[in-house]
């Protein structure tokens, strides 16, 4: 017996239904996670930032400074490894204070250009793992002050994802 | 002539092509503006010691006035120091909560296990009974936990103290209820370090007066809310989180009431600072500064 062949009609439409409603409940959902303000600090990788109930969002763009579990890295560029750091027995880290004190000096050149105050104290956002000793935050710190940069504010992870 | 019957038309579906182009073109528009995870900043002032490695002026004489209030953790135990002296250490087991990436479960260690698991060359196990990446594992702890211990002894090892907690699901704490005395609904455990929970605490059922450590929190629990409360260990951190908020109250008036020093061992974890940070911030200590023990 010949097998019966489905006939595929031409008149059967492509239904998109489904597939708005799969796209309904998308852009709900992104429009939930909007931030239209946009994000001044974005999360370095090979890093977990501790989770913090703080809300506060930096006002402007700042120099990052990263500790990981393997490096120092400043404005993304790596300087010393964080073992030797935390060999060192000064608090000052040379390689970082010298790296630093000159983005300070490029800073407040540009801000005379500009015509505002270049004896501000600087600011700067340090990303930790949440797993490295207060001994390297410390040293990172201590070397952020010696170099100018005073208002030092650690990135975190909103808790619940910023979500109240 | 009999009527002929119209068949009904068959419903046409709007033409949802251009909706599809413009959600097409919608969706990765947002993608690119969507925060998944959102960031914050901690501001902090500049560590005591290294303020001082900056000026060439001797530190000033602290002010017999003042409440010179500190709070220093160790290994073993938080404890809250204002001028010269101390209150009761507040002793702690400290616990890793994993979040498995083969299971998405947590998972609770004591950080001792964890480094004997990992010395013989094993990560720790999930609950699905895989085993985590001996090597990457630190990336997998979801929360670095401080159960409050209850001694009687410097030599007593202790016993875990539980307490009633809110959750948002997953047996994960939220905040700890008090009662109306503001003393926390909690027991010691029981079992080796008491790590049975105590049969004799009970979760407060729907109608009963409670609050959390949060000002102005006092409510009577809804049923929902009742239902989602979990018998936990009790933190270290909310332990100290009481006394700081009682400490900022009562010397509200000082000059130095909003100042608190947080010091800490040199191996303390970095998770911890912030979680001390946070509960200072919290209780009123808007100016928050770091300091070395015996640095």
């Amino acid at each position: 017996m010949a097998r019966k062949m489905r006939k595929y009609g031409e008149d059967v439409p492509f239904s998109l239904t489904s597939m708005m409603d799969m796209m309904t409940i998308i852009l709900v959902f992104m429009i939930k996670n909007i931030d239209a303000e946009g994000q001044l600090v974005t999360q370095a990788e090979n890093l977990i930032l501790p989770v913090s109930t703080s809300r506060v969002q930096p006002k402007e763009v700042s120099l990052t400074v990263i500790v990981d579990n393997n490096y120092v890295l400043v404005d993304n560029g790596k300087v010393i490894t964080t073992e030797e750091v935390l060999k060192q027995e000064d608090l000052l880290i040379t390689s970082v204070d010298s790296v630093l004190k000159e983005r300070r000096q490029t800073e407040q050149e540009h801000a005379l250009k500009m015509g505002l105050p270049a004896d501000e104290p600087g600011n700067i956002i340090v990303q930790i793992d949440k797993n490295i000793p207060y001994d390297a935050m410390y040293k990172v710190m201590a070397t952020c002050g010696f170099a100018g940069y005073t208002n030092i504010a650690f990135a975190v992870n909103m808790k619940n994802g910023g979500e109240e | 002539m009999a009527k002929e019957i119209k068949k009904p038309a068959r419903p046409e579906e709007p033409d949802l092509l251009p909706a599809m182009g413009l959600f097409t073109i919608l969706i990765p528009m947002l993608l690119s503006m969507t925060a998944f995870q959102k960031l914050a900043i901690v501001e902090v002032n500049l560590p005591e010691r290294s303020m001082m490695n900056m000026s060439d002026e001797p530190p000033p004489e602290p002010d017999q006035q003042s409440l010179n209030l500190s709070l220093a953790i160790t290994s073993d135990y938080l404890v809250i120091g204002a001028r010269g002296g101390f209150q009761p250490n507040v002793f702690f087991k400290e616990m890793w909560t994993f979040r498995c990436k083969s299971d998405a479960q947590l998972i609770t260690y004591a950080p001792e296990d964890v480094k004997a698991s990992v010395e013989a060359g094993k990560g720790p196990k999930c609950k699905d009974g895989k085993e985590m990446d001996p090597e990457k594992y630190m990336y997998e702890i979801e929360s670095i936990e401080l159960w409050a211990l209850e001694k009687s002894s410097e030599e007593d090892p202790g016993r875990v103290i539980w307490a009633i907690y809110s959750s948002q699901g997953e047996n994960v704490p939220d905040s700890v209820f008090v009662d109306g005395n503001n003393a926390f609904l909690a027991l010691a455990g029981e079992g080796t370090m008491g790590l049975t929970p105590p049969p004799s605490l009970k979760k407060p059922g729907a109608g009963v007066a409670v609050a959390t450590l949060a000002e102005n929190s006092a409510r009577k629990l809804k049923p929902e809310d009742a239902v989602r409360s979990i018998i936990y260990p009790l933190s270290a951190y909310d332990l100290i989180a009481k006394d700081l908020i009682a400490i900022h109250t009562q010397f509200i008036d000082l000059d130095d009431a909003d100042n608190i020093i947080v010091v800490a061992n040199d191996d303390t974890q970095f998770d911890k600072i912030i979680s001390l940070m946070d509960r200072s911030k919290a209780a009123g200590f808007t100016k928050v500064n770091l300091a070395k023990l015996g640095g």
